[in-house]
């Protein structure tokens, strides 16, 4: 960190525009940003009528029955889905990059963002319809694997595959843009250097491009780590193509919104909110502490 | 065609295609457009047919024909409302969003200023933030300063887009090459004429980027105008597939004789996401286009 | 070197963002005292305290299926203002209602002034949330309320008040397919015992053929509530009986293993692809509420004419009290907040009691007899169905057993994410009813009940 010896690298102007420059944002950070999480923070920490509450909220939540479990499901999915994602995203936009017909990667890469564009209801059809054994383009593949029935696909033990295969399926292709033009940004000149030098193109992506990409995975973790701990909306897409029987109450997200929403009980909601911000943080904390992430190269 | 110019040598020393990495593109093409190719088609069937047929097969013309006026007749063209909603919703906030993020990113990035490092870290704690309890104070927000029911009262939230200054500044931070404002501050530039004459024209694909990534955003954020919104009237198009989802019998039993159809919900899923991918598509042309911020730097 | 730049760096910033975020929770603060200025939820058990009455419009909200009703309602009285507003009627849980209450209780305002919902157990909360408006306390006539089925009105009953009116009744029957039971030479059977041994007799003379399916969460609905199984005893506002181990729950539970082991029971849902691609064409008989005849056979199997029938619900041998269960059936509330009570409670009796739309519009069986009559009369009408309908379907409705109550907590998403992937992965429903007893009680206590044995 450090402001003094870095900030003979940004540009220092006599006078405030820096301020200028980030005034209007600041304005909306404070209202829709600041001040709601500010408001969830108070609600973590008082009761319905509004007095000092403790850990009570924090307690209630606990002592849940679905608060463990949904713990669990969570991690486990995290496992999974990150993996998932920083592998394959960085190899896809690495092996976009590297195609030496432009047209190609230019389609590939709007072919594998168009599912990005089917966001939440708009998916739960179709999920409904490629896990159902019965009706699946990919049946023979699921029935290849011993599942005869949308039942069996659905089964407890798949979930955490399932959703995220499903959380990759739509949010991969946004990614693979980001590191595809992320990827651009570094000097062909450096690229080809190294080739000269004899490095294979496993060496290069290795040694050249990983490195220089760093802020962006490193961003790309921050984001998906939480956004994997606020699992949400793809085990809700679950439930609601199988009638509630996969994925409903399956994550801590989930159940902050009972609490919200069905139970009245906006302190236990937040309470929730609460931890998975704090994790969430801690997680930043880290990665950014380790990689200079606010600092200028 | 003029040849690429960051990609020198390229035709110079062209390798044969690896086909280990054709393969891996190749299965993961399949991974991600098979099950649009299959919401594709489905508009084009009947209900048996989805059931009955085969799953890749195409439907008639005159079955798209009978979908397109079914769907179009539910609730007398209210998926032309919920079009027109959500276009309006995300357009003003896409406006304001590149407006506002792009100057604060750049800033952030770029300038040195009191408070600089608090805004990246508030900007991120916020992002961190899960909404779900988020929606009562906003809501509270909007009713204390009198906009429940009016259309500020998704695009406000909607501009404000924390990702998109981060995005910004990563982009600026990775990729503006810092003596070029050191020139032209030695020039006597104005700080905002540096942004203006020499930040700006670089940053294309960032603007693309923000811009794309906010309209996305805005035009499938489901919840916030679903709790918000007091009129069905105003409701945004994805809040319309989600109403019409819970009139097809297959997700809702309980709904009575005035269903949906399975293809007409794909079919407003179709013309839900038609947009997107073409604001994806206009967008992807700068994304790549003009980034030689890296040439000078490197 | 940079440990120490940067621990420096750290303070330094630390000064700053401390000052921030005092700052924004000074603003947050006021905001608090600003939006909550109100506080407290009003309304209560009994009596009403009415807001101020004023003209302006009545504001409905519907789902899109009611939407009809509330369109003819504003056609056939122009002098009423309306203000319609479709939402999705709560389907599927969706909570839209309490969510979007609570919110207004915040704010002190906003609430609509009729509500539809599809689920039938809204007074569970909407009386606390001091929602829902007392109904039979001077509002709607005794005369009105006595023409509804016998215990339709029960999802609405709160400490003795009546909060809510029912719009359809959802009364199990027995669907059968006519011509088969014909062909075969098959009775239609009478009794729980008939119907085993008929599903044993399919299973080894026509396999393939279902007579039932207990794929759906409406399972614990169509046969265990038949069976007056006491998973779902509603004893207080907030206090419930859970049994689910005891002879009236065996004997069903037991009678759906048997037949779902020699697969004349299915265990997929009657909505999904799969039932309607592999199953529906094999129905020869299924238990299930009055509203498969239209939304299922009808609607989404397209079954021919000529060739459904409605039998009773079978009972248990001996038992002298026959009862059937019930899925879902939406109901009508009127707010507490209502400004408009005279108006809103005139469109509440004409749109559960008006022949106009109960009798001749409405899809599902009404919930009012005098239009139930004209609702028959109208299906006979359609010669869809096979025989007569109207007998068993009215003998039904008033024969829903009142020991299954209407809690907050959802008994079809507890059965669908207990039982029924234990049932998909091999168990058998005997073995899981102590499991669905536990996460019963698990709900009910999250919800805030009190739970008996």
């Amino acid at each position: 960190m450090g402001a003094p010896s870095h900030g003979a690298s940004r540009i220092a102007w006599p006078g405030r525009a820096g301020h200028g420059f980030v005034a209007p944002y600041v304005v909306l950070l404070i209202a829709f940003g600041v001040v709601p999480t500010v408001y969830a923070i108070y609600f973590a920490f008082t009761d319905a009528s509004e007095r000092f509450a403790g850990l009570s909220n924090f307690t209630t939540a606990a002592a849940d029955f679905r608060f463990l479990p949904a713990i669990g499901h969570v991690a486990l999915y995290l496992l999974v889905w990150l993996v998932f994602l920083v592998v394959l995203v960085v190899g896809l936009a690495l092996s976009l990059h590297g195609l030496t017909v432009r047209a190609a990667d230019r389609a590939l890469r709007f072919l594998y963002y168009l599912p990005g564009a089917l966001a939440g209801a708009a998916s739960a059809m179709v999920w409904l319809f490629m896990l159902d054994p019965a009706v699946s383009p990919v049946g023979f593949l699921l029935r290849a694997l011993g599942y005869d029935t949308f039942g069996q696909v659905i089964a407890p033990g798949h979930l955490p595959i399932l959703l995220a295969v499903i959380a990759f399926w739509t949010g991969a292709g946004g990614w693979i843009v980001v590191m595809y033009g992320a990827l651009n940004n570094i000097s062909p000149d450096v690229l080809e250097a190294a080739r000269i030098d004899g490095a294979g193109p496993w060496q290069v992506a290795w040694r050249i491009q990983l490195p220089l990409l760093r802020k962006w995975i490193v961003y790309m973790v921050i984001l998906s780590f939480a956004a994997g701990t606020q699992l949400f909306v793809e085990p809700q897409l679950l439930s609601q193509a199988s009638n509630g029987v996969a994925g409903r109450d399956y994550s801590l997200n989930q159940l902050s919104y009972d609490f919200a929403f069905q139970n009245d009980n906006v302190g236990s909601a937040a309470a929730i909110s609460v931890e998975l911000l704090v994790v969430g943080l801690v997680v930043a904390g880290l990665f950014v502490a380790r990689s200079g992430f606010f600092d200028a190269d | 065609m003029p040849t690429d110019p960051r990609r020198p040598g390229r035709a110079v020393r062209r390798r044969p295609p690896n086909p280990l990495r054709a393969l891996v593109l190749a299965v993961f093409l399949l991974f991600f457009v098979v099950p649009v190719l299959w919401l594709l088609l489905a508009a084009t069937k009947t209900d048996e047919q989805l059931v009955h047929g085969d799953p890749l097969s195409a439907g008639s013309w005159s079955a798209l024909r009978h979908n397109w006026d079914a769907l179009t007749s539910y609730q007398d063209d209210a998926i032309f409302q919920w079009l027109g909603n959500s276009a309006l919703y995300s357009f003003v906030a896409l406006a304001i969003t590149l407006c506002v993020t792009i100057p604060a990113g750049y800033a952030l990035a770029m300038t040195e200023f009191r408070g600089r490092r608090t805004l990246l870290v508030a900007t991120l704690v916020v992002m961190l933030m899960p909404n779900a309890t988020l929606v009562v104070p906003l809501f509270l927000e909007v009713d204390a300063v009198h906009l429940v029911g009016s259309m500020w009262s998704i695009i406000l939230p909607y501009s404000f887009y924390p990702f998109g200054v981060y995005l910004t500044y990563i982009y600026f931070s990775t990729a503006m090459p810092r003596e070029l404002l050191a020139a032209a501050k030695l020039d006597g530039c104005s700080e905002f004429g540096a942004f203006r004459r020499i930040a700006l024209p670089l940053a294309a694909p960032v603007v693309a980027l923000v811009g794309f990534f906010s309209f996305v955003a805005n035009w499938t954020n489901y919840f916030l105008p679903y709790v918000l919104l007091p009129e069905s009237g105003q409701f945004p198009v994805q809040v319309g597939l989600g109403t019409l989802l819970n009139n097809v019998p297959q997700f809702n039993p309980t709904v009575g004789s005035l269903e949906v159809q399975r293809p007409e919900l794909a079919l407003a899923t179709l013309l839900a996401i038609t947009p997107v991918l073409v604001v994806f598509l206009f967008s992807q042309r700068f994304l790549v286009a003009g980034m030689l911020a890296g040439a000078t730097k490197g | 070197m940079t440990r120490k730049a940067r621990a420096d760096g750290a303070r330094r910033s630390g000064r700053s963002r401390r000052r921030a975020v005092l700052l924004a929770l000074g603003s947050a603060f006021t905001l608090t005292v600003v939006a909550c200025g109100g506080g407290g939820a009003a309304g209560g058990q009994g009596g009403l305290k009415k807001a101020p009455q004023t003209d302006g419009p009545l504001t409905v909200w519907v789902d899109s299926t009611r939407l009809a009703a509330a369109q003819l309602y504003q056609r056939q009285h122009p002098a009423v203002k309306m203000n319609i507003v479709t939402y999705d009627g709560d389907a599927n849980g969706s909570n839209y209602l309490q969510t979007k209450v609570s919110l207004f209780n915040r704010i002190r305002r906003g609430w609509p002034d009729v509500v539809f919902s599809s689920q039938n157990n809204e007074v569970s909360w909407a009386v606390q949330a001091g929602f829902a408006a007392p109904l039979n306390k001077g509002l709607i006539p005794r005369s009105v309320l006595d023409g509804f089925a016998r215990g339709a009105n029960d999802p609405c009953m709160a400490n003795g008040t009546l909060y809510c009116l029912r719009n359809d009744l959802s009364q199990t029957v027995l669907w059968y397919n006519a011509g088969l039971m014909r062909k075969w030479g098959y009775r239609v059977p009478a009794t729980w015992e008939e119907y085993r041994a008929l599903g044993e007799k399919v299973a080894a003379g026509h396999p393939g053929y279902l007579v039932g399916s207990a794929g759906d969460n409406f399972t614990p609905e169509i046969y265990m509530w038949a069976s007056k199984c006491g998973a779902n005893q509603i004893t207080g506002p907030k206090a419930v009986t859970i049994d689910t181990t005891s002879a009236n729950c065996t004997r069903m539970a037991s009678l759906l293993d048997t037949l779902i082991k020699n697969h004349t029971m299915s265990t997929s849902s009657v909505f999904s692809s799969d039932f309607d691609k592999n199953q529906a064409g094999r129905i020869l008989m299924l238990p299930g509420p009055s509203w498969f005849g239209g939304s299922l056979f009808q609607g989404t199997f397209k079954t021919p004419a000529g060739q459904i029938a409605v039998a009773p619900t079978p009972q248990w041998s001996g038992d002298p009290a026959p009862s059937a269960g019930n899925v879902g059936g939406g109901t009508w509330l009127l707010s507490a907040h209502s400004a408009h009570l005279k108006a809103g409670t005139d469109f509440l009796t004409w749109v559960t009691t008006a022949n106009d739309y109960q009798g001749k519009v409405a899809p599902g069986y009404p919930a009012y007899t005098a239009a139930a009559k004209a609702w028959l009369a109208n299906q006979t009408s359609s010669r869809y169905y096979a025989g007569d309908i109207a007998g068993p379907l009215q003998t039904e409705a008033g024969r829903v057993w009142p020991g299954w109550g209407y809690g907050q907590f959802s008994q079809e998403a507890i059965w669908a994410a207990t039982v029924t992937p234990g049932v998909t992965a091999g168990k058998t429903i005997v073995s899981l009813l102590p499991a669905w007893r536990n996460a019963i009680a698990n709900y009910a206590r999250s919800d805030g009940y009190k739970v008996g044995q």
